[in-house]
């Protein structure tokens, strides 16, 4: 593993020796294997109207127009044309469509991992309708076979492979909870052998935001739930989904729901967590091979059932809040009403950023950016977009409902020694349960 | 066989041919590929697959406001010649008797001088579309050649119209043959390039609408 | 009158007035869209000019442009012939028969080499020989070289000649050509229609009469003064195409408010005559007046055009079977890609299994 340069100055990590061809080859193995009918319809569909730029936090705080969505695509658009596409057997044989260089791949792993969070802005506002980010995702499944992913999101993923999770190994979770629960006084519950719900968990909660775990924990324990944390399986983040790992994000899955299916769970709840939730609400059965036989619900989506069905009861707040969308959850995942009805529950009242819901903007840091270092100045540019509308909506809180996007705004506002708090829903919620 | 025999006769049969031939090859080629079933659960209250993707054809006809601010140029001169070019290709009498020895039926048309105007101002809008494309850093860097013969066999057709039906630059004849080679060509072209999307709009939209309202998310 | 002395001298002899002369000399100008100047020298040149003797042959075709001309209505055939002309050979007009018919087109040969013009009316078929249409034992093709030697011109008459019309249709069984082809680089006019306009023919002849040489021709060799332009640019029914008001049948609305005739096959748009200006029966009206679109007779090839009635912008050809074949022909290679994509994706599938064992 080394830092290495393109020629035209980019930086960019390789793991593993092959040589360019191996590479090239493997690349391009990955990408087209998963190739299916919708991804098709959209590589064919692009009329370079150049929309998607405007969409783009990347591109709209730096004005570079290498960071336009459909840009970041070329060389897998041009795998597509020569290796999938209607006319792909016409272009290998008349050589339309070169075969992708090695030097183009390296060139575009920073635009495929550092200047894509995944966030989706793109898809809206693409008039072909086009999902480029769910493209992207596919680049990258080329990518990593390729060996061409940031070295620090290889290290996330080989961690996981060893421990079942880049925060901490599997052995370790059981006492990270019991600590948890018994620093924060709330009675836990792990590795139980059958329950309603199972609870799962990302990075984010195991390392900063502990008190994440006991707050669930209390919510439950108040409406007098059967439910665990698991050892077997409490991993949600699938930094295989993000990295273009399938087959770790296959195994992840697979992990997650066996271990929720051999506890008898009716419901499997996701942490806050966005990527959690596009992984495993949308794409597991995708990796499982059939329907998943229970019920698999964002935090939010939780707090927002509870709420709804009064079966706990809020403190009201009594101020002002402005809320970010997290955008696999919200854009991507269509939880738009919950969190607003959970914010509504505590009496907070809601200033709306300018762009929000659907249209928000990304904190810059998903997809894994906020973990490769390498993307920080690139990252603390897209901030100052969201910086400025949090500013303009003038509240006393400023809340989201991904761990993810709280650590990406955090660390934004202490880089601009910006004196703003970012709040976790649920501890909100937890925090103002009435007796 | 004078030149705008053969444009009548054999070019615009080959050229509506490899129209027909290569639109299909593209759409049956994609759309037979397997597709990924999503096999999960609805979000509640989701549309069927079929109407998310029909509801998200048309909503997908007007921008968010938020992307319009940037892109208005983009949205607006958009809007321009494609109403444009389909009132010059729907709505001109000598046009609406083409389509009709195709379909067999008709409608009625509207007046030349009308549409002579909406040609004139489609081909402005074009040139203005191509000078943006040749000036924005954006479009700069993510247009191909598909993008550059495609504005071309657009314009041609549009400016041997107008000069056909304005007599200028050459015999009638002569322009409307090439005012029909002219179509031709954009008919060759049509399936091997990005004019294609006035075919893929559907099925890219829609198989986003699908994705998308099943998961209960807006579009 | 005698081969050898002016017309002037001529028309001095047979009373006919200057100021008559001078008057068919500004009309034949103003037909011409010659400058008014012009019609002067027109009539010098006329009044100077000796008899021009003129043989006329007739191939395949079918008498309809000698009909034409003979009821010009200014100049008269009997004028243009009696007065301008010699016609030394017709055989449809010309009295003698057989034999002496024959001897009358050597003669005039001979004593006219290298002046005389020869007019054609009809195609000349080439094919086996040339025996499908032979005059007094000779086939045409024989006869058109044999006297076109020593013309001085040759004006040919009529869309046959000009074109191989109708004969020359397909599939033109007689292997018809067009006097074009067969003119050898002999100074040629076509005045084409199908008749063509008498006036046409008969203000050619006298512009070369008096001037001694051909009128401005366009691309197709006719004299641009009469088919300089478009039937449709000088159509009175125009204004209804511009507002687009047509006649969809010939005994509708539209076809009695006298609309636009485009919509059932009117060619005039890409027809080049002056029906539209001249007319016809002495000016008294032309196809379109009288209810029918233009033909387009006086263009190549009119008669393959895909039929009279059918409307300008439609397709020639016939669609559907070409279009039915490149329908299953382009589902069927979709159908090969995408299986073809499937297959590649598994080669692939199974090269990356084979590295992760």
């Amino acid at each position: 593993m080394t830092a290495k340069t393109t020629v035209s100055g980019v930086a960019f990590d390789a793991q593993g020796d092959r040589n360019d061809t191996d590479r090239r080859d493997a690349a391009m193995q990955g990408f087209v294997r998963d190739f299916a009918r919708t991804a098709a319809i959209h590589m064919e569909s692009c009329v370079r109207c150049g929309m998607c730029a405007t969409a783009c936090q990347y591109y709209v705080t730096t004005g570079d127009p290498k960071y336009t969505p459909i840009n970041k695509l070329r060389p897998f658009e041009q795998a597509y044309h020569r290796h999938v596409g209607p006319f792909a057997p016409l272009y290998r044989l008349l050589g339309i469509k070169s075969n992708v260089s090695i030097d183009m791949l390296q060139e575009w792993e920073a635009l495929l991992y550092d200047a894509c969070s995944l966030c989706g802005r793109c898809t809206l506002a693409c008039p072909m309708g086009i999902d480029i980010s769910e493209l992207i995702k596919e680049a990258r499944h080329g990518m990593y076979k390729a060996g061409l992913v940031p070295d620090r999101l290889e290290l996330m993923d080989r961690t996981t492979k060893a421990w079942g999770s880049p925060a901490t190994p599997a052995d370790d979770f059981s006492d990270i909870i019991r600590e948890a629960g018994e620093e924060n006084g709330v009675p836990v519950n792990v590795d139980l052998p059958k329950a309603d719900y199972v609870v799962t968990t990302a990075p984010a909660e195991l390392t900063e935001h502990t008190k994440a775990l006991t707050d669930v924990a209390k919510i439950l324990n108040k409406i007098g739930a059967s439910w665990t944390y698991s050892s077997a399986g409490f991993e949600a983040s699938n930094i295989g989904y993000i990295n273009g790992d399938v087959e770790l994000q296959e195994k992840m899955t697979r992990k997650m729901i066996d271990n929720a299916i051999a506890v008898g769970a009716h419901t499997l709840i996701l942490p806050e967590c966005g990527h959690a939730y596009g992984a495993a609400r949308w794409e597991a059965s995708r990796w499982y091979g059939r329907e998943i036989p229970l019920r698999i619900i964002h935090m939010t989506e939780f707090l927002g059932e509870v709420v709804q069905s009064g079966k706990i009861k809020l403190k009201k707040i009594g101020e002002s809040t402005s809320f970010h969308d997290p955008c696999q959850l919200v854009r991507r995942g269509g939880v738009n009403d919950a969190p607003r009805a959970v914010l509504k529950a505590l009496g907070l009242e809601l200033k709306e950023l300018e762009d929000h819901g659907a249209l928000g903007w990304c904190c810059g840091g998903g997809g894994g950016v906020v973990s490769n270092t390498r993307a920080d100045p690139l990252r603390f540019k897209a901030f100052e977009l969201k910086r400025k509308q949090v500013e303009d909506a003038n509240a006393q809180h400023f809340v989201t409902a991904c761990g993810q996007c709280r650590i990406t705004l955090t660390l934004g506002a202490k880089h601009f020694k910006w004196d703003q708090k970012v709040e976790s829903l649920l501890e909100l919620v937890a925090d103002n349960l009435q007796d | 066989m004078d030149l705008l025999a053969f444009a009548r006769g054999p070019a615009l049969t080959f050229a509506t041919a490899i129209f027909v031939a290569g639109t299909l090859w593209r759409l049956v080629g994609v759309l037979a590929l397997p597709p990924w079933r999503d096999l999960s659960p609805a979000r509640e209250g989701a549309p069927p697959n079929w109407l998310g993707a029909i509801e998200t054809v048309f909503r997908k006809m007007i921008p968010h406001k938020t992307f319009l601010k940037a892109g208005m140029f983009t949205t607006v001169n958009g809007y321009v010649f494609h109403i444009g070019l389909a009132l010059c290709v729907f709505a001109f009498a000598p046009h609406i008797l083409f389509l009709k020895s195709l379909f067999g039926f008709s409608w009625p048309g509207l007046p030349n001088g009308f549409i002579f105007g909406v040609g004139a101002l489609t081909a402005a809008s074009l040139v203005a579309a191509l000078a943006y494309r040749l000036t924005s850093p954006v479009l700069k860097l993510i247009s191909r050649a598909d993008d550059y013969v495609s504005w071309l066999l657009t314009f041609l057709p549009v400016v041997t119209g107008l000069a056909a039906a304005s007599h200028i630059g050459a015999r009638y004849e002569m322009l409307l043959a090439l005012h029909v080679l002219s179509i031709c060509a954009f008919l060759i072209w049509f399936p091997f390039g990005k004019l294609m999307h006035a075919f893929l709009f559907v099925f890219s939209r829609g198989a986003t609408g699908a994705r998308f309202r099943h998961r209960g998310a807006q579009l | 009158m005698r081969h050898d002395e002016t017309l002037a001298a001529e028309m001095q002899r047979r009373g006919v007035s200057r100021r008559a002369f001078l008057k068919y000399a500004s009309y034949v100008a103003s037909l011409m869209a010659l400058p008014p100047s012009a019609a002067e020298a027109l009539a010098e040149g006329l009044a100077a000019a000796r008899r021009q003797s003129v043989i006329w042959l007739s191939f395949q075709e079918c008498t309809g442009c000698t009909e034409s001309i003979t009821r010009s209505h200014s100049p008269t055939l009997e004028n243009l012939m009696f007065d301008f002309i010699s016609l030394d050979y017709h055989h449809t007009l010309m009295a003698v028969s057989g034999q002496a018919a024959e001897q009358a087109r050597l003669e005039a040969m001979a004593a006219n080499k290298g002046k005389y013009i020869v007019v054609v009316d009809g195609s000349v078929p080439t094919k086996d020989g040339g025996v499908y249409s032979t005059i007094a034992g000779i086939s045409n093709l024989k006869m058109l070289e044999e006297t076109l030697r020593d013309a001085f011109a040759v004006v040919a008459v009529g869309s046959c000649a000009c074109f191989g019309g109708i004969p020359a249709a397909k599939p033109n069984p007689t292997g018809a050509v067009a006097i074009s082809e067969l003119a050898g680089g002999k100074p040629l006019i076509n005045i084409s229609g199908c008749p063509p306009i008498p006036e046409a023919m008969t203000g050619v002849l006298s512009y070369v009469l008096s001037f001694g040489k051909l009128p401005e021709l366009d691309h197709l060799g006719r004299p641009k003064a009469f088919f300089g332009e478009t039937i449709h640019d000088r159509c009175y029914r125009r204004p209804y195409y511009e507002r687009g008001l047509f006649a969809d049948g010939f005994d509708d609305h539209g076809a009695r408010q006298g609309y636009c005739l485009y919509k059932l096959g009117c060619k005039g748009p890409v027809t080049y005559n002056a029906c539209a200006t001249l007319k016809w029966n002495g000016g008294v009206s032309f196809p379109i007046q009288s209810g029918h679109g233009c033909l387009g007779c006086s263009e190549p090839d009119f008669w393959d055009q895909g039929g009279f009635y059918r409307p300008l912008p439609t397709p020639l050809g016939a669609m559907g079977p070409a279009l039915a074949g490149a329908a299953v022909a382009g589902a069927a290679l979709g159908v090969g890609a995408a299986l073809a994509a499937r297959s590649h994706q598994k080669t692939y599938l199974a090269a990356s299994e084979k590295e992760k064992d």
